[in-house]
């Protein structure tokens, strides 16, 4: 019997949920604000990955530091993407209707066009580096000096998110977008600038998630669709477009995922989470930290 | 006068058009197709493949081509994107074969794939060597028009897998198994074959593909303490089991790693710190007496700024190193090449290889270990290249 009081899982579930509730915090961002699907999500998350790999290679330079680069360049591509095709659909009378079925087929295309033009620039061959792969001993259990890197600015990260949204300006009018978007418009919000930079923000997260994970994983054109489900997941169980809510539901995923399987086998683990999954759809759809008001 | 110079203009158009196709069918390179995984689930793995394909073919047009029974021409790829769906290889080898008429035809990437495609080739009656596919399911394929170089069957690799555990000392393990086929069917006979040997299987655990942290299982694996640990991985879990197991402390002087370790970016990753894991493959560029395995493995570096794999960049060039035997020999005629590689003795980069019915029958099984940086092979004792070394504690 394993002990579930161990710190070795408590590490384990910790960093799994700073992974998680980053990768989620960008993609819950866009949706709220916009109710867009961005499933290229992972593929943002894939660029920042391939963006420390080649810093890190020809350079030297570690993903501590080229993640900074990472915010800078994937929200700029953020910010392209966003003018020149998620404002179209956005202003498009039309295609506003399904926005979220319209955005999800746009922005697969998106994540396909990108997937192959990194396998043509790169091949697909699995790329990885050795950073801070050092064991350290902390009291009765030991981790990898990369996954504390991890948590711990994944979770600073998070914090420092909610605080934007919290007590800056920005952060405020955002909130008040995803909430009440009528509302926020009739008393002033600059809607078009908060959704640019919110779309920016997703994307800018999800490319600093990239560096991140690039640390723990090797990095390849197709490594990011299983972070989009993930997030996905974690965003339904938080609550779509809570924010906070997510960040609560990537804790409970990587709960799941760690004590769940140590209370059972790892064979129960999809069915551990997806049955979790389905059962807060079911039963609560605004998720398990949402007030009826988030559904939409 | 006039019809005088129509008739000598026809003539001459005439035998321009007869030296000029003369010409032509001398000198027209040779068209070789075959369906890549670029994209979709297996684009990741197949690369390697890809890359031994393109150095071949490279290699071939620098020397003057390929020697077709005695005349040189020059070699074209002919490819689609099969996004790693079997029905869309069946599609891309049938357009192969009637639409682009190719002259011969490679392997596409993957068990399933070659599966799939094996009914087009045999209805066709068109010879393709295999490379990178190894099932039991494959010896059940009508002998003929498809083989099969590799020895990585799950069946074969258990057996000769217990025999290596059981002369390590090993009367415990654990086996926790990747829910993917390659893995499953593996353990499905690993299971039998450890409990032949008299070796108790202390934890025994599936995980899907999609795990992000083995942290609990190896938690678990540790508290049983068994003698040896066998990770039925795929590449990517394999890194999770690598940062998992040291962080856990499991120091079992026998670890097994199924696929991963013969990639070269494991290497990148863990460095020293992969020594002693055992793990499948049976090439090496470490064996004396397959002097031009070292010759590939530094062409494939010199050409792609990255180490071979192991497994399927070796075994993708030993199929085209068939091909192109059989095909000097035999020409290009089908009949004729299907007779010549039923029925020849190979030299490879993984030595002999000869075939009876799909099977090549020359390649024993093999277990191998990573020592000092590279691959070696490590069982069976007459082909091994370095003795097994117990796996050092992690640092």
């Amino acid at each position: 019997m394993v002990d579930l009081f161990s710190g070795q899982l408590l590490i384990a579930a910790l960093v799994l949920a700073a992974i998680y509730g980053l990768v989620a915090l960008g993609l819950n961002l866009i949706y709220g604000t916009m109710r867009l699907l961005n499933v290229a999500h992972g593929e943002i998350l894939m660029l920042g990955g391939y963006l420390a790999y080649w810093t890190f290679t020809l350079t030297g330079v570690g993903p501590v530091w080229s993640m900074f680069l990472a915010l800078v360049l994937a929200g700029a591509f953020g910010a392209i993407v966003y003018r020149t095709l998620c404002r179209r659909v956005l202003r498009s009378s039309r295609l506003i209707e399904q926005i979220e079925a319209n955005s999800l087929l746009l922005l697969f295309g998106v994540s396909i066009i990108l997937q192959n033009v990194i396998a043509l620039s790169f091949t697909a061959t699995a790329r990885a580096y050795p950073y801070l792969d050092d064991i350290v001993r902390i009291g009765t259990f030991q981790v990898t000096a990369d996954r504390l890197v991890v948590l711990g600015i994944g979770l600073a990260l998070c914090f420092a998110a909610i605080l934007f949204f919290r007590l800056s300006a920005t952060g405020l009018q955002i909130r008040a977008l995803i909430q009440q978007p009528d509302a926020a418009l009739l008393v002033g919000v600059d809607v078009e600038r908060m959704r640019l930079i919110s779309f920016s923000l997703g994307f800018a997260i999800a490319g600093v998630a990239g560096c991140l994970i690039s640390m723990l994983e090797q990095v390849s054109p197709f490594m990011g669709f299983p972070f989009t489900i993930a997030a996905f997941v974690v965003i339904i169980l938080g609550g779509l477009g809570n924010l906070a809510g997510g960040l609560a539901g990537a804790a409970v995923l990587a709960a799941i995922e760690v004590y769940g399987v140590a209370l059972t086998t790892t064979s129960m683990r999809s069915i551990l989470i997806y049955g979790v999954f389905i059962a807060v759809l079911v039963w609560r759809p605004q998720g398990l930290f949402g007030g009826r008001s988030m559904v939409r | 006068m006039k019809k005088t110079i129509g008739t000598a203009f026809a003539a001459t158009f005439a035998g321009a058009v007869a030296l000029g196709g003369f010409a032509a069918s001398a000198a027209d390179p040779v068209k070789i197709g075959f369906s890549e995984s670029k994209t979709g689930l297996f684009a990741q793995a197949a690369t390697s493949q890809y890359q031994s394909y393109n150095l071949w073919r490279e290699q071939m047009n620098a020397a003057g081509g390929l020697d077709v029974a005695g005349t040189k021409r020059k070699v074209e790829f002919v490819s689609y994107d099969d996004q790693s769906n079997p029905g869309k290889a069946v599609q891309i080898y049938e357009k192969l074969i009637t639409d682009d008429k190719v002259d011969l035809l490679l392997a596409p990437w993957g068990t399933s794939l070659h599966l799939a495609i094996a009914g087009v080739i045999e209805r066709y009656k068109f010879p393709v060597v295999g490379n990178t596919a190894a099932s039991v399911q494959l010896r059940k394929l009508k002998a003929g028009n498809i083989w099969f170089p590799t020895s990585l069957f799950p069946d074969r690799q258990s057996d000769v897998l217990a025999a290596l555990l059981k002369d390590r000392g090993v009367n415990t393990a654990a086996l926790v198994t990747n829910q993917l086929p390659y893995t499953q069917e593996n353990k499905s006979f690993v299971v039998p074959a450890l409990k032949k040997a008299g070796i108790e299987l202390v934890v025994n655990e599936d995980y899907p593909p999609n795990v992000k942290d083995l942290t609990a299982v190896l938690t678990k694996v540790k508290n049983a303490k068994p003698d040896a640990v066998l990770a039925y991985t795929y590449p990517a879990d394999a890194v999770l089991y690598m940062n998992g197991a040291r962080e856990v402390g499991l120091n079992q002087r026998v670890q097994v790693v199924l696929l991963g370790p013969q990639y070269d970016f494991f290497d990148k990753i863990f460095g020293a710190a992969r020594n002693g894991i055992l793990t499948m493959g049976h090439w090496t560029p470490a064996r004396k007496d397959w002097p031009s395995a070292r010759t590939f493995a530094d062409a494939f570096k010199a050409r792609w700024k990255t180490d071979p794999d192991f497994v399927d960049a070796p075994l993708a060039y030993v199929s085209v190193e068939i091909l192109q035997q059989a095909v000097a020999k035999a020409g290009l005629d089908k009949d004729k090449l299907r007779a010549t590689i039923a029925g020849t003795t190979f030299a490879t980069i993984n030595g002999p290889v000869r075939f009876e019915g799909v099977m090549n029958v020359a390649l024993p099984t093999m277990i191998s270990q990573i020592q000092g940086g590279t691959q070696h092979i490590v069982w069976p004792p007459k082909e091994r290249t370095a003795e097994a070394i117990a796996k050092p504690a992690w640092k």
